[in-house]
């Protein structure tokens, strides 16, 4: 069976990229373009990995992380930021995440499924 | 009575004795002139020391009338002996000189204290303009008059006052400036930060879409296609680079770009970033030179800055260097420092351009060729990452095509207040 993974961005372009390099990989891809949908999608879904952009429109992606960690459907889900940002002090935040990691921005596309892979136990 | 007599004697004598030593003494005290004399020279002495002295003087008696003046005074506030000897002070220049400062000061506070000294008065005269003044009095009480005398020494310090709030105005205007360059250098790499992150998510899609493509992960491409799609790929690359090092070069002069310091051993990673250009060296049939001393130290320093800057000075190394040529490396120990040096046997560096490659986006090639050959940045962000460390980046070419040498220093131990905290 094929492993879920959950890919929360707002930006379309990055969101149909990091799709069809997830499949290619051979996942099951989910979508959301938002926070609350993500979480909605979390619940219901249950992946076995969330991909989530550090910006997202209705809220930061660490807050978006801190109520799935909150939730006991969810609060085992491996987390992936995908972040442009190289500021330090943006780091700290996401390290105070339990079994979360990031992947800078922009994503190398030949190792992005592998280095997400590796965030699931 | 003989001994009365003798007495009386004794006592002529004795005054005659006295009258002639009395005689002695004055003598000894006036030089040997007439009293009159003596009173003339002692006008004469006090007239040249009135004449001498810089500053307006003024003597008045006891009704502030004018005795005397010195010659500044009829300088400096433009008026005659004429108009100024034996008039009231305060009628002086057409009452000009009647100032409510003044009046207080010569009416109340000199008949209390008798003397005072460095009174500010400043006063509008109708002829001369603005002046500020700093007057010494001192009242003193002639015998020979029978009666008080004032002396006013005033200084003008219109000149001084003007350079002094000329000097904190320029002070003020400063410190505006400073906080408002201050304010720019914050919005500015502010601005820088939030750009560089705008620009890297269509990037993120540019490159990533084109990678994609290109490794053929959707179908095959044809020959024209695929080489188009890397066209696309190598400048979102490019673009990429660039806006790193625009951003590390305005970090850097923000003052926030942080060293995380650790022990580097030097052989070993000037070897290993040697190696990442073994497929560029080949491709162009250089040859390249590691001359490494055997007891090259470890140093304290940013690994991933050291390799930056090493990776830049190599691959302009590369670049500027055409095909056939030798490139090599230096590297020793002098004092509390090493010593790296890369150098070149290509297009080298005019004189005229030697100062010009520090200032960002300087390039001595054509138009174009940096599309492909870097972004012009690489070298300026060098020195200032070197600066970082606390060493030293210079440049040395003997002229066009007579290749160059980049030499940078790196201490062995780094000062503390480099270390991220």
């Amino acid at each position: 069976m094929s492993k879920k993974a959950l890919v929360v961005d707002d930006d379309k372009n990055n969101l149909m990229l990091e799709k069809d390099l997830l499949e290619v990989a051979g996942f099951e891809v989910f979508e959301a373009e938002n926070a609350s949908d993500g979480i909605a999608m979390a619940r219901r879904e249950k992946p076995d990995i969330i991909i989530m952009d550090v910006r997202l429109p209705d809220m930061r992606g660490p807050e978006a992380a801190r109520i799935l960690r909150q939730d006991k459907e969810t609060f085992a889900i491996p987390i992936v930021f995908v972040t442009a940002s190289v500021m330090a002090e943006g780091r700290e935040e996401l390290d105070e995440i339990t079994n979360s990691g990031f992947i800078g921005k922009p994503i190398n596309t030949r190792t992005f499924a592998k280095e997400v892979s590796q965030f699931i136990l | 009575m003989k001994d009365d007599n003798k007495t009386k004697r004794q006592l002529v004598h004795e005054l005659t004795e006295l009258r002639s030593q009395n005689a002695e003494l004055k003598k000894s005290i006036t030089g040997g002139l007439s009293t009159e004399l003596v009173i003339e020279e002692a006008r004469r002495y006090a007239e040249s020391i009135v004449e001498t002295v810089r500053e307006p003087l003024l003597v008045m008696d006891a009704d502030l009338k004018i005795i005397s003046a010195n010659r500044n005074f009829y300088r400096i506030f433009n008026v005659t002996p004429d108009e100024t000897i034996g008039s009231f002070i305060y009628d002086l220049g057409n009452k000009q000189w009647d100032i409510p400062k003044l009046r207080d000061l010569l009416e109340e506070v000199l008949p209390e204290k008798e003397a005072f000294n460095g009174f500010e008065v400043d006063h509008d005269f109708q002829d001369i303009g603005h002046k500020s003044m700093l007057l010494n009095a001192r009242e003193i009480y002639r015998k020979d008059i029978g009666s008080k005398m004032i002396l006013l020494a005033i200084e003008d310090i219109t000149e001084r006052r003007e350079i002094e709030n000329g000097l904190k105005k320029a002070h003020e205007d400063l410190t505006v400036l400073a906080a408002e360059l201050e304010r720019t250098a914050r919005v500015k790499s502010e601005f820088l930060a939030n750009m560089s992150h705008e620009l890297r998510t269509p990037l993120n899609s540019i490159i990533g879409f084109s990678e994609v493509l290109y490794d053929e992960a959707f179908g095959p491409l044809n020959e024209k296609q695929k080489k188009y799609v890397n066209n696309v790929l190598t400048s979102g690359k490019h673009l990429l680079l660039l806006i790193n090092q625009i951003l590390d070069m305005a970090k850097v002069e923000a003052g926030k770009m942080k060293l995380t310091v650790s022990s580097l051993p030097m052989r070993d990673l000037l070897v290993e970033i040697s190696l990442l250009f073994s497929d560029m060296i080949s491709k162009k049939k250089l040859e390249l030179l590691l001359e490494i001393a055997e007891d090259l130290p470890h140093i304290e320093a940013d690994d991933l800055k050291v390799k930056q800057i090493l990776y830049n000075l190599i691959s302009n190394a590369v670049k500027f260097t055409p095909e056939g040529r030798t490139i090599g490396m230096r590297a020793k120990r002098v004092d509390s420092e090493i010593e790296i040096e890369v150098w070149d046997t290509g297009r080298g560096i005019a004189p005229e351009n030697m100062e010009k490659i520090f200032e960002g986006f300087f390039h001595v090639d054509a138009p174009y060729s940096y599309v492909t050959e870097g972004t012009g940045l690489g070298l300026p962000l060098s020195r200032k990452l070197v600066e970082l460390h606390g060493g030293k980046l210079t440049v040395e070419s003997r002229g066009l095509n007579k290749g160059t040498s980049v030499c940078f220093t790196l201490p062995i131990v780094s000062s503390k207040e480099l270390w991220d905290e």
